[in-house]
């Protein structure tokens, strides 16, 4: 709820004020009330108190399509002329990084913050046969590594982005928080019940790069949030079948609700793209040809579950219960059931940002119907 | 690669390719270091990122030979290759003995500008504190954005090898976002909003040190974060209602964890290379000189003094205050330098010397 701005009559007082100083010696050329002066907002603890989605008004609530503030003042902050032009901008166009919910996704994160250190219950976990465990400390490398690319990337992409367009920012920089906390919870994992690291993955150490190298946001948002953090999402939302204890269902619990806002923020960056720059779209498509061939084909290095990578077989041996031949076997098939799932999430994601059309007109690989028909 | 030509007695996944009996599984043996546990902190701590620092994991290397994201103490793939960025490979470029430690501490004090701070009791102050607030809340709010434009541009620079200092920036980041959106919460809260920009100087001495993460160190944790302490303990003093004095004594505790590990790692990078210590002090100068202009802008100060002395008409009063709060921002930076090994006393620029001595002034262009 919020009040009324004050009368301009109430401004004169400030300018008296003003004269008051400046006969003091004082200049106070700053005490000017905004046009916004008086208005109150009265937060509401029950609604979750003072939300970033819920203060700005006025001249602070007017989100420019394309920013000129190369000062890096605030959005709103009135400008000073002698201010240097330290911001080298390069996503200064609203529709190349904007979303309608940023603000509710960076308030949602700041309240679901956990801790590796005392949430997980470590103290659960028992020794586990030698395969099991080599499995779940191999897949746990894997992870480690792929987390460092959620955390590096969007931090690059915040030192290039105007703080008019402060949400998205924010949302990013909890992003980079949550990352921390996998990467950091996954290495955890590997030394909490007698194991240790295992191997790098190849294809992720070069494969990662196609994220580190995109040089348009939303080029890198695709890769990022709709295809690898998507992809590792299906597998956490797996965790129940592949943990061997309370600790590693915690995990993975945890993380996936990590990883569902960051997917969400890609979904929702792009339906945002999608409606208000649709001379984009061909471009997004072929964005999503890419990552459709590495959904297939594996090209892309973030999947778990793609075929031939140690993390696969980890994860075939974690899901059939040990490394025999029929372990194995029965593993693979609920991996392929996991790459179903990954499939028609990935489906439903593209369908929800608006760029569905693919999936009627051709357009999408063909592989991915016989996935989702399997 | 797609292969359709038929082989009724080899299996095939659903692109065609022949799935073999067995997977290869000669990565079960692939580890430098196999059989390790970590240990659960016996007292309420949990498993700390520093506990895992266990055998052959506890090797910290003053060179990262790898740019890409091995992890470290994981076995490394054979043509894994560089991806890319990650060029500070050196210890001595980033590292601090404290990172572990303050990176589970930054998680551990989980907290909410939503729901921590008493915004109730903020409204309906005169209107002059109101608006020198909102001014404060600006440059505040300002600074701590700067902070995340330029910490999280580095993450891409810093090997993976040293990951508890990536973790910790992470926890860095993100309290500086707390910090700009808790004063541009404070500002808007009761319409005053975002007034003027702050002058900019030191923002682009800290900007434009993408040379050296131990330059941008100094600049950003050195020397504007002690002024923004001492902005925020002098706040959590004076601040006009509840809600200020909460807001500003919640960020202090995240503000010292970042000067803490500026301070564990300018010392550690001079203590592995001495020769360090003449440039950082050159570069100080630098930043000592730019912080020394900015501050000559009476924007800032005047704002403070409104406050502190509680109305323009108090601003004498609260002008005193202002001068005392330069003064211990100085000592609190030359303190920093000290426990870095780093010392000023004898080489502090004249424009942080006549802040220290407690004659600093705003300008008074009708005095």
């Amino acid at each position: 709820m919020t009040t009324e701005a004050k009368s301009e009559k109430y401004i004169t007082t400030f300018k008296q004020l003003m004269e008051e100083g400046r006969k003091n010696g004082y200049r106070l050329d700053w005490l000017l009330p905004r046009e916004t002066f008086g208005a109150q907002i009265n937060s509401n603890a029950e609604a979750g108190g003072l939300l970033l989605q819920d203060i700005d008004r006025g001249p602070f609530a007017q989100i420019p399509d394309w920013s000129d503030n190369m000062t890096g003042r605030p959005r709103g902050a009135l400008v000073r002329p002698n201010a240097a032009r330290v911001g080298n901008y390069s996503v200064r166009t609203k529709a190349d990084i904007w979303l309608k919910n940023a603000s509710q996704l960076y308030e949602e994160a700041v309240q679901r913050q956990w801790s590796s250190a005392v949430d997980v219950p470590w103290e659960t976990m028992e020794e586990l046969p030698d395969d099991i465990e080599r499995a779940e400390c191999q897949l746990a490398t894997f992870l480690t590594e792929v987390e460092f690319v959620a955390g590096d990337v969007p931090g690059k992409w915040i030192s290039e982005t105007t703080p008019d367009y402060y949400e998205p920012r924010m949302f990013l920089i909890s992003q980079i928080m949550d990352e921390a906390r996998h990467m950091d919870v996954f290495r955890k994992r590997a030394f909490a019940n007698g194991g240790g690291l295992m191997s790098q993955t190849t294809n992720v150490a070069l494969s990662g790069g196609a994220i580190d190298s995109a040089r348009d946001f939303t080029e890198m948002s695709a890769r990022l949030h709709i295809s690898g953090e998507g992809l590792v999402l299906s597998i956490f939302r797996m965790g129940e079948r592949m943990s061997y204890n309370d600790a590693e269902k915690a995990i993975y619990r945890l993380a996936a609700s990590d990883e569902s806002r960051h997917v969400a923020f890609g979904v929702m960056h792009l339906q945002y793209l999608a409606q208000t720059d649709p001379q984009r779209k061909e471009e997004i498509h072929s964005y999503l040809d890419e990552i459709e061939l590495g959904l297939v084909a594996g090209t892309g290095g973030q999947n778990p579950a793609q075929r031939g990578t140690p993390s696969n077989a980890a994860l075939a041996i974690l899901l059939g219960g040990g490394s025999d031949a029929a372990s194995i076997a029965e593993g693979e098939q609920i991996a392929l059931a996991v790459r179903q799932r990954q499939v028609k999430e990935y489906v439903q994601r593209v369908k929800v940002a608006g760029l569905g059309e693919r999936f009627e007109n051709g357009r999408a690989n063909a592989t991915l119907a016989a996935y989702v028909s399997a | 690669m797609v292969q359709q030509q038929s082989q009724p007695n080899v299996r095939r996944d659903m692109d065609g390719n022949p799935v073999p009996e067995l997977p290869d599984l000669s990565w079960m043996d692939k580890t430098l270091g196999w059989g390790i546990k970590a240990r659960v902190e016996p007292f309420g701590g949990g498993m700390t990122v520093d506990a895992l620092n266990v055998g052959v994991y506890a090797e910290v290397p003053d060179h990262i030979a790898f740019r890409n994201r091995l992890p470290r103490g994981a076995y490394p793939a054979p043509g894994a290759g560089s991806i890319g960025g990650y060029y500070l490979q050196d210890k001595h470029e980033q590292w601090a003995d404290c990172a572990g430690l303050l990176y589970e501490e930054g998680i551990s004090r989980r907290w909410s500008t939503a729901t921590d701070v008493p915004w109730e009791t903020a409204h309906d102050l005169p209107g002059d504190v109101e608006l020198a607030i909102c001014q404060v809340a600006t440059e505040l709010s300002q600074h701590a954005s700067v902070e995340t434009e330029v910490v999280s541009g580095w993450l891409q620079n810093l090997s993976p090898g040293y990951h508890e200092v990536k973790l910790f920036l992470s926890t860095a980041t993100y309290d500086a976002a707390r910090m700009f959106e808790g004063y541009r919460k404070r500002g808007m809260l009761n319409g005053g909003g975002m007034m003027l920009e702050s002058p900019g100087g030191m923002n682009r001495t800290i900007m434009e040190t993408y040379a050296g993460w131990s330059q941008t160190v100094l600049g950003m944790w050195f020397v504007r974060n002690s002024l923004d302490t001492t902005i925020l303990r002098y706040l959590a003093v004076y601040g006009p209602s509840e809600a200020d004095r909460v807001l500003a004594a919640r960020l202090i505790p995240d503000r010292m964890r970042a000067a803490a590990y500026a301070a564990d790692h300018i010392r550690f990078a001079i203590s592995k290379k001495p020769e360090l210590a003449i440039g950082f002090q050159v570069w100080l100068n630098g930043v000592e000189f730019s912080q020394a202009r900015d501050l000559r802008d009476p924007v800032l100060t005047e704002a403070l003094a409104v406050i502190f002395g509680g109305s323009v008409a108090g601003m004498d009063e609260g002008m005193k205050v202002v001068r005392k709060m330069l003064q211990d921002f100085v000592k609190m930076y030359l303190s920093r330098c000290k426990q870095a090994n780093l010392d000023r006393s004898k080489s502090l620029t004249s424009g942080f010397q006549f802040l220290l001595s407690g004659m600093a002034a705003p300008p008074r262009p009708q005095a």
